[in-house]
């Protein structure tokens, strides 16, 4: 099995406090481009530990997307790699643990072959081969050795070793002229590139940090791989690369400029939908299935939709327009498609369209978007339990506890007909002490979401009694829905959890530096919650370049310490 | 049953007849509840299923107590061209076939025709006359004027749930946008009893959407309203509604059908009336009326080939002759013979939210 979990050589470091000042003074957190952003206040950024280095897996949005850019449009293949385990909230920081056993890499390798094969055929050939071969039956191992070299700078996400490209390049001159096919041959050189381990793992190298000796940090490579993941969910595009050859995205002044371009570029849009999509917990709607007979409007369509209305709701309304990330929680603004706007009862055109649900609806925010509801259900029915744990978990950064193993479901499950809602089955179910403590946790929030059935449709009754949607969350209480939403909204871990969560996605590992999130934290607050201004801080952050030393539990040798378990 | 109806007869009819029972051939769901009035006074609904009303029985013992039809085309034709080894061109055989059925003659049919019996069908009472040969619903309700149902209640292929008029039509309903048919009913105050409302049918231009079973259309999809194409298809009607089912006034109306590969069709129906249960999400009943046979019969062969007639054993050069035969309504002034025949769509209808044009689209 090949395995991602290993820790990187790391250079001993020790925190320089006045060199982390002097790169923190040139994290440009003041120089906001998000729209309607407020004047910003800097926060210096103190002495942090930084990340971990680690080798993460690749995942297969991550991999398409890297296609795309190196070699065009025609290259977005529908492929779908094993799944990362979902780890401390996201399937990012899972990709520091994920491996694959030898037979699943038949799935990567039934990709690649056909991207080669597209790529060397008669359609692609002439403008993604930057050359032409002397004779087009025969190898021609300079114009085979000058398209491997170009196309494995941009997979491996840095130039090639000179032996590896030796060896494609032989591989295509003897595959070349045994099918007397210049072309055929490079098609199996590069389908061996495209699943090659360094292509597959990404692979965080460290460095002695020069203007702070004892510490170390990512090389160029690695920084601008860990830039262009975290932004852009891709690997670097040509311009990081020269970047990081050039030295340039090593100086503050010009990763400060990368970072605007990047920020600039249309590619954030991608990068951000998979860092929402993460957070999120959307990889349960490849999964969702909902009973056709109890929920006959919530169609394969409508599966689709409700992930990317959120995605969408999520992108313009926090990184286009710059509102308050909390807002997104409150916000009538949002987008409908002709499905969404059957299960919203809504008339619309037959194509999405912004829409802003009007002061008396009952929808407002993504906890009211049918993509919350839906997937935080049961197939054939709503679950307030379920829903308060994925508000608690997903949006709050709060663990609740799993039920015991003995837990009696059958109030809920096979209900006694006379308990008519949620709420009779839940209070019934609660009697028992010990199902009552975890249920506090999550049931008095799930409830006010009782107005959407299981597919997010609205309700006024259940079992024709009237639901009643009142609540409380963490001492706050309210009547509905919308008083919910403004908890939420005022729930400080509700912004600290956002942080943490976008940290761990930038740098894979689930980093709990008091330190390092105190000061995000604190940014974050000061620039209104904005996200926009979040990338940008965290990606000029030392934190985010900073090698860490791997954390040693007590009386553990540092070899034998997780890579990922950097917490202090 | 009144030989010869007028379409000026025709509107006296059913006052206060209690349709409920005779339009409803599959009870609403209990989630489909009236409302007292929908928003703005408008609800929307879109045609998701029609065809032929026809009252069966299992195995049609009752209607039809010696058999379905036994003598479609390849019956037919067989008798017609015996095998008698004398050799015969495509034009003396299978042409001559095709001939007759686009060259129709009158006259008595040569070969055996088997009709329903009794006098149970579903329909609506046009003529507002209750005669001795008229029907009687399944439930009671007296009056009935539906000649088209004694001509093809016993032929497979408008019998459900198998024959090809009865499912096929259905898909091509849903499947094309052609026959995209919508029915905006206005003025309600009361989806329960309301004296007086509007109804107007429009042509719509997007697709249904189905269920999650695919086998369904599920209320509250949206759909644009066609005035690039469809204007010939708005129609205006008044109504009223009693007891939740709405009843219009006679009109002539005309809906678009296309079958295989969209080849325009349309249905037309004189004097025709929709009587419909309304729910919140559901319209179901029976558009009712005069059709005109020519046009009847030519949409009928214009749809469906001699391979699809002969699965369901229908003889279209038989058919003609009993419609003609059986035709009550909309006399030949010259001739004086009857020129349609009353009949009756079973319809059912999903709520829809009908999207019109901005103003000055329409106005082009």
């Amino acid at each position: 099995m090949l395995v991602s979990s290993v820790r990187k050589s790391l250079v001993p470091s020790a925190l320089a406090l006045a060199a982390a000042l002097g790169l923190a003074s040139c994290s440009g957190a003041e120089t906001s481009t998000a729209k309607n952003a407020p004047v910003v206040k800097t926060v210096p950024e103190p002495a942090v530990a930084g990340s971990p280095a680690l080798l993460r897996l690749i995942t297969s949005q991550q991999y398409v997307n890297t296609l795309v850019h190196t070699f065009g449009k025609d290259f977005k293949i529908e492929t779908q790699f094993p799944p990362h385990r979902r780890t401390d909230g996201l399937l990012a920081v899972g990709a520091a643990t994920a491996g694959f056993p030898a037979g699943q890499i038949e799935q990567y390798q039934r990709a690649a072959a056909t991207v080669a094969a597209r790529v060397v055929d008669a359609g692609h050939r002439d403008f993604l081969i930057p050359c032409k071969p002397v004779d087009d039956k025969k190898a021609d191992a300079a114009c085979a050795a000058k398209f491997l070299a170009a196309t494995g700078r941009m997979l491996y996400r840095r130039p090639m070793d000179q032996k590896l490209l030796d060896e494609a390049v032989l591989k295509a001159g003897e595959t070349g002229d045994r099918l007397k096919d210049f072309y055929a041959g490079v098609g199996v050189a590069l389908e061996g590139m495209l699943i090659a381990p360094e292509v597959l793992f990404i692979s965080d190298t460290s460095e002695p940090d020069p203007n702070n000796p004892g510490q170390s940090r990512l090389d160029a490579y690695s920084l601008a791989s860990r830039l262009s993941l975290f932004l852009w969910n891709a690997s670097p595009d040509d311009m990081l690369l020269k970047a990081a050859e050039s030295g340039e995205i090593q100086t503050p002044k010009g990763r400060a400029r990368i970072v605007e371009t990047m920020l600039a570029s249309p590619r954030l849009e991608t990068g951000m939908r998979a860092f929402f999509d993460d957070m999120f917990g959307f990889d349960r709607f490849d999964n969702l299935a909902k009973d056709p007979n109890v929920y006959p409007a919530f169609t394969g369509v409508t599966v689709q939709d409700a992930r990317e209305q959120t995605l969408r709701t999520a992108y313009n309304f926090l990184v286009t327009k710059g509102h308050d990330y909390r807002d997104l929680y409150t916000t009538r603004e949002t987008f409908l498609s002709p499905a969404l706007a059957a299960l919203y009862q809504l008339p619309t055109p037959p194509y999405w369209v912004p829409y802003e649900f009007p002061a008396d609806s009952p929808r407002a925010g993504l906890l009211t978007h049918i993509s919350f509801l839906a997937v935080h259900s049961h197939p054939g029915r709503s679950s307030p339990t379920v829903r308060g744990k994925a508000l608690r978990e997903l949006l709050l950064c709060q663990p609740v506890p799993r039920p015991p193993a003995n837990v009696d479901f059958s109030a809920v499950e096979n209900p006694d007909p006379r308990l008519r809602t949620a709420r009779d089955r839940l209070n019934f179910h609660s009697e028992n002490p010990v199902c009552a403590g975890c249920h506090k946790i999550t049931d008095p929030m799930g409830l006010a979401l009782e107005n959407f059935d299981g597919a997010g449709r609205y309700r006024k009754t259940e079992g024709g009694a009237a639901i009643d949607a009142s609540g409380r969350l963490d001492g706050k209480e309210f009547t509905d829905v919308i008083g919910l939403g403004v908890a939420l909204h005022d729930h400080p871990g509700l912004s600290s959890c956002l942080v943490r969560r976008m940290f761990s996605y930038a740098t894979g590992a689930n980093v709990r530096d008091q330190t390092t999130l105190g000061y995000l934290n604190e940014s974050f607050t000061a620039e209104g919650y904005r996200i926009p201004d979040l990338l940008r801080t965290i990606a000029l952050s030392n934190a985010f370049s900073r090698v860490a030393e791997p954390y040693t539990p007590p009386g553990k040798t540092a070899a034998a310490a997780p890579a990922t378990e950097v917490s202090r | 049953m009144k030989k010869t109806t007028h379409f000026a007869a025709a509107l006296g009819l059913m006052a206060g007849l209690a349709i409920s029972a005779s339009t409803a051939p599959r009870a609403a769901s209990s989630n489909d509840a009236p409302a007292a009035a929908p928003v703005n006074g408008v609800i929307g609904y879109i045609l998701t299923d029609e065809v032929w009303a026809v009252y069966q029985t299992p195995e049609g013992k009752q209607e039809c107590p010696e058999g379905l039809n036994a003598w479609g085309p390849r019956e037919q034709f067989k008798k017609m061209f015996v095998d008698d080894g004398k050799k015969r061109t495509l034009e003396e055989a299978q042409l001559a076939w095709e001939a007759k059925i686009w060259h129709p003659e009158l006259g008595e049919d040569p070969f055996p025709f088997r009709g329903p019996v009794g006098n149970v069908s579903y329909g609506v009472n046009l003529d507002g006359r209750v005669d001795a040969d008229d029907q009687i619903t399944p439930d009671g309700v007296k009056g009935i004027d539906n000649q088209l149902y004694r001509a093809i209640g016993c032929i497979e292929e408008f019998r459900g749930p198998t024959g090809i008029l009865h499912f096929l039509v259905n898909r091509y309903l849903r499947d094309f946008e052609f026959n995209r048919v919508l029915i905006e009913i206005s003025g309600v105050e009361d989806m329960v009893n309301d004296p007086h409302v509007d109804v107007t049918i429009l042509r719509g231009r997007d697709r249904m959407m189905a269920d999650a079973t695919g086998n369904d259309i599920i209320p509250g999809g949206s759909n644009r309203v066609d005035m690039r194409w469809g204007k010939k298809y708005v129609q205006r009607l008044t109504g009223k509604i009693v007891d939740g089912v709405l009843t219009t006034q006679p009109s002539d109306v005309t809906l678009p059908h296309a079958i295989f590969n969209q080849i325009p069709g349309e249905d037309h129906m004189k004097g025709a009336v929709f009587q419909l249960k309304l729910t919140p999400e559901r319209a179901e009943g029976l558009l009712a009326g005069y059709s005109d046979i020519d046009n009847w019969y030519r949409q009928l062969n214009h749809s469906w080939s001699t391979h699809h007639q002969s699965y369901g054993q229908l003889s279209s050069p038989s058919l003609y002759k009993h419609l003609h035969r059986l035709a009550d309504g909309y006399p030949d002034p010259k001739t004086g013979k009857n020129t349609a025949i009353s009949s009756a769509l079973a319809v059912k209808f999903t709520q829809v939210f009908i999207q019109h044009p901005p103003k000055e689209v329409a106005s082009r």
